[in-house]
């Protein structure tokens, strides 16, 4: 059966023209979008991302005396299409920042210790479930320069390839009653509330470990059957 | 049955770690083994809305093979790259066949809210000008991407 890709509401997305956020005006194109046929190119997608992607640490806390220093989470992502179908065999990339705040990263000059045993990045595939599982432990929040006062809330960066090219998903997870949640730019960039709190992790408190729970819900869905 | 909501896109931020982006510009070998086809060069510089170049800035391409197919287990169409301190990024690749030979093109950076999606075409066509790459050599295109502003690249939201 045939995938497609339908429109999205744009209340359900990022703005791209963001207030507080000075880069987004000089970057953002001045031009509306334009919207375009999807031919082959647009419905297809790489396979096999993994001979050029290889797969990186999917534990970034590490134990015993490698430990990386603070709280203990777990991410237990799941990946579906529009159809709320599973994505198997999804390749996800993951990003953030240490327990104070820094990332492993030149560009940055918060002036917060690095933590020698947290290196913040990953690479898994989503299994038969689209489920992936990820062992870190929360970032902190941290001062964007520049900027009077904002400080980016706890958050982990995702990019995603669902099963064609144009179900690329590049997007960030919140943590759930962040006073900070409330006043960052990005996240509030999306003006529809349900669109925005999809972006927020559930806790699950389990044994010995903080479980985040999160759907990422990638473009495309099963083309409707004509009907007779 | 309920369609769900695509989560919202947000930015790459500055910090996408920069072993994620290197190594991975050359589509020209899978395996250790060459592909089948022309080995053409593409570069070009990204600038804002004040002319200024972009670093560090992720593009992602995705095109066909030497015959136009996209679903050559021999060849992944897929590459990635960051531009430099002088926004320039190059990708060595395939020069892909078929009609209306094109390479689609994927850009994140911290100050995009969301991917911007453009196209690259070799030949002039049913399409605006600004997609159409400059040759600049026998396997040489350049292709330039102005994100804003005077000779602002057509971008596309699907």
């Amino acid at each position: 059966m045939a995938y497609v890709i339908e429109p999205r509401d744009p209340l359900t997305q990022s703005e791209g023209v963001v207030r507080g956020y000075a880069q987004t005006a000089l970057r953002w194109p001045s031009q509306p979008l334009a919207r375009r046929a999807h031919g082959a190119a647009e419905l297809s997608g790489p396979a096999g991302l993994q001979k050029k992607l290889p797969l990186l640490r999917g534990d970034l806390a590490g134990y015993g005396e490698k430990r990386a220093i603070g709280q203990l989470i777990q991410i237990r992502t799941r990946v579906v299409d529009e159809d709320g179908a599973p994505v198997p065999g999804a390749m996800v990339e993951v990003w953030h920042c240490n327990a104070a705040g820094k990332y492993i990263h030149p560009n940055d000059d918060n002036d917060a210790p690095a933590d020698p045993n947290f290196y913040g990045a990953a690479r898994v595939m989503t299994g038969g479930d689209g489920l992936i599982e990820l062992r870190t432990i929360k970032p902190a929040a941290y001062p964007v320069p520049g900027t009077g006062g904002w400080w980016r809330p706890p958050h982990v960066h995702f990019s995603v390839w669902g099963r064609v090219w144009l179900s690329r998903l590049v997007t960030q997870m919140f943590f759930p009653g962040e006073p900070l949640n409330e006043h960052d730019a990005i996240l509030n960039a999306v003006r529809d509330p349900e669109a925005r709190s999809g972006c927020i992790a559930r806790l699950v408190p389990r044994e010995n470990i903080l479980v985040y729970e999160h759907q990422l819900v990638v473009r495309g869905r099963k083309a409707s059957p004509a009907l007779p | 049955m309920k369609k769900l909501v695509p989560t919202a896109e947000m930015t790459l931020g500055p910090f996408f770690p920069r072993e994620f982006a290197q190594g991975m510009n050359d589509l020209t070998h899978l395996d250790g083994r060459p592909a089948e086809g022309e080995v053409i060069e593409i570069t070009g510089r990204v600038t804002q809305l004040d002319g200024k170049p972009l670093d560090n800035l992720v593009l992602e391409i995705w095109q066909g093979d030497a015959q136009g197919r996209y679903d050559n287990p021999d060849f992944l169409g897929w590459g990635r790259a960051a531009t430099d301190s002088d926004g320039v990024y190059s990708f060595r690749t395939i020069r892909p066949g078929g009609r209306a030979p094109s390479i689609n093109m994927l850009l994140l950076y911290s100050g995009l809210m969301r991917q911007l999606q453009t196209v690259m075409y070799f030949e002039p066509g049913d399409h605006s000008p600004k997609l159409v790459a400059k040759k600049e050599g026998p396997s040489r295109y350049r292709f330039d991407i102005r994100l804003r502003g005077e000779d602002e690249t057509p971008f596309f939201d699907d």
